[in-house]
């Protein structure tokens, strides 16, 4: 897949605003999960619609917030939602002529809804049918693509590395070794010192050279997806803690690194 | 607010999951206005906005659980619930019978998003995208139709439609910037 391609379709806004299919929404979060740069489009054409509509935010009318709390903590709020209201009907007894005549109402009301749900059914497979010809359409190009895209010409290729403490995933890194460029993923790390701030580094193979700087981590988010520097060359990457800002050098212990990468 | 002023994320989440006041409330001092002025721009009328924003918040709390986060954002997530309630709203009797909302049947489609002084947010972007453009946003996401309803009433091929809502989508997108 050529995933450039992908993320510039348009597919990201469709998804992040509801407007995709079914099919496109599975195809999409699937993607996602195999290619950190989608689940990166993803996160920051998010961001970027949050900013917006949190710049243009139109207050509500300060009453509301009240009558919505008053609603969720009402002692009936599950009755509410969860019971169907039962009335009772009174019974009467009924001549022969009026069973007969709700006999009849009765068959008629069952054919008009058996009419009414065949056409629904009817309905149903035909805009099933659309969809599933529009997705095989779909797949269709999508192979075609595949096929050219698999002609040699610039293509990813992603080593993954990660970085633990103790029993514990850190973070992971993603390095396209094609393209260079270098994603890391935050697992679970803690908050640093409000003066000090995580550094990324990459540790070369040769014997004795300075650990190259990949930049500083804004840990503001967990599980979310940062773009590092690009780095041409690494036999392993590092975090460590560094004066707010960074070092040009690793001034303290990595508090954490990986295994050799496996080129 | 709160008592408490910030939350990360992730904390946020977890507290609104064990269902905390607290955190509920910095959820809609924060958010509130954000959705609201996505609901009103689809249902047009301050009094149902309000119901709508009401269901909304309802919905958030009673349905957190289903948030998935590897699948996007919180804010995402509820802009979500709150697009679908109001829109759910514009489909009910009542609000068709009172609006100017017209069944998108081919004959009879009706541009909502027109220029008025209270332009914000998505609208005041949208108004900016050429007419093709604005009208094909304005029929999905705020009027809510399916790709399916755009393309039998504007005559388009189906493909066709999905290409062009998403160029649009993309072109909103630069608009932001």
């Amino acid at each position: 897949m050529n995933v450039k391609e992908y993320i510039s379709s348009g597919i990201v806004e469709s998804y992040v605003m509801g407007l995709a299919s079914e099919t496109e929404r599975a195809e999409f979060e699937a993607n996602c999960a195999q290619y950190p740069e989608i689940a990166e489009a993803r996160n920051s054409f998010e961001l970027a619609l949050e900013d917006q509509l949190l710049n243009d935010a139109v207050p509500a009318p300060v009453f509301l917030k009240q009558q919505i709390e008053d609603k969720l903590k009402s002692a009936n709020f599950h009755a509410d939602i969860t019971n169907v209201e039962e009335e009772t009907t009174p019974v009467r007894r009924l001549g022969p002529w009026r069973w007969v005549a709700a006999a009849s109402l009765i068959l008629l009301a069952g054919s008009v809804y058996w009419a009414i749900a065949t056409n629904k059914k009817y309905q149903e497979l035909q805009a099933r049918n659309i969809q599933l010809e529009d997705s095989l359409k779909k797949f269709n190009g999508e192979t075609a693509t595949i096929k050219e895209g698999s002609e040699p010409g610039p293509k990813s290729d992603f080593k993954m590395a990660s970085i633990r403490e103790g029993d514990q995933a850190a973070a992971s890194i993603y390095w396209d070794t094609v393209s260079k460029d270098v994603y890391l993923m935050i697992k679970n790390m803690p908050q640093p010192p409000l003066d000090k701030q995580y550094q990324l580094w990459a540790l070369l193979p040769e014997e004795g050279a300075a650990p190259i700087d990949l930049g500083m981590i804004e840990l503001r988010q967990q599980r979310l997806l940062y773009r590092m520097k690009n780095v041409q060359n690494a036999k392993a990457f590092a975090i460590t803690l560094e004066p707010k800002g960074g070092s040009l050098k690793p001034t303290s212990q990595p508090m954490v690194s990986t295994q050799p990468v496996d080129l | 607010m709160g008592t408490k002023l910030t939350y990360e994320e992730h904390e946020l989440i977890a507290s609104l999951r064990k269902k905390d006041d607290e955190a509920f409330s910095y959820l809609y001092e924060h958010y509130s206005g954000a959705l609201y002025g996505v609901i009103k721009q689809i249902v047009g009328d301050a009094e149902l906005g309000n119901d709508v924003l009401q269901e909304t918040f309802v919905n958030i709390w009673r349905r957190i659980d289903s948030y998935d986060e590897s699948k996007g954002r919180l804010f995402t997530w509820m802009l979500n619930v709150a697009r679908n309630a109001a829109i759910d709203k514009t489909r009910s009797k009542g609000f068709q019978q009172s609006q100017r909302q017209i069944p998108l049947d081919g004959e009879a489609v009706q541009p909502s998003v027109r220029p008025g002084i209270d332009d914000y947010g998505l609208k005041k972007l949208i108004l900016k995208l050429k007419d093709e453009q604005r009208l094909l946003i304005d029929l999905s996401y705020v009027q809510g139709y399916t790709h399916e309803q755009i393309a039998t009433a504007l005559h388009i091929p189906l493909g066709t439609v999905k290409t062009r809502i998403r160029s649009a989508l993309t072109q909103l997108r630069a608009l932001m910037q």
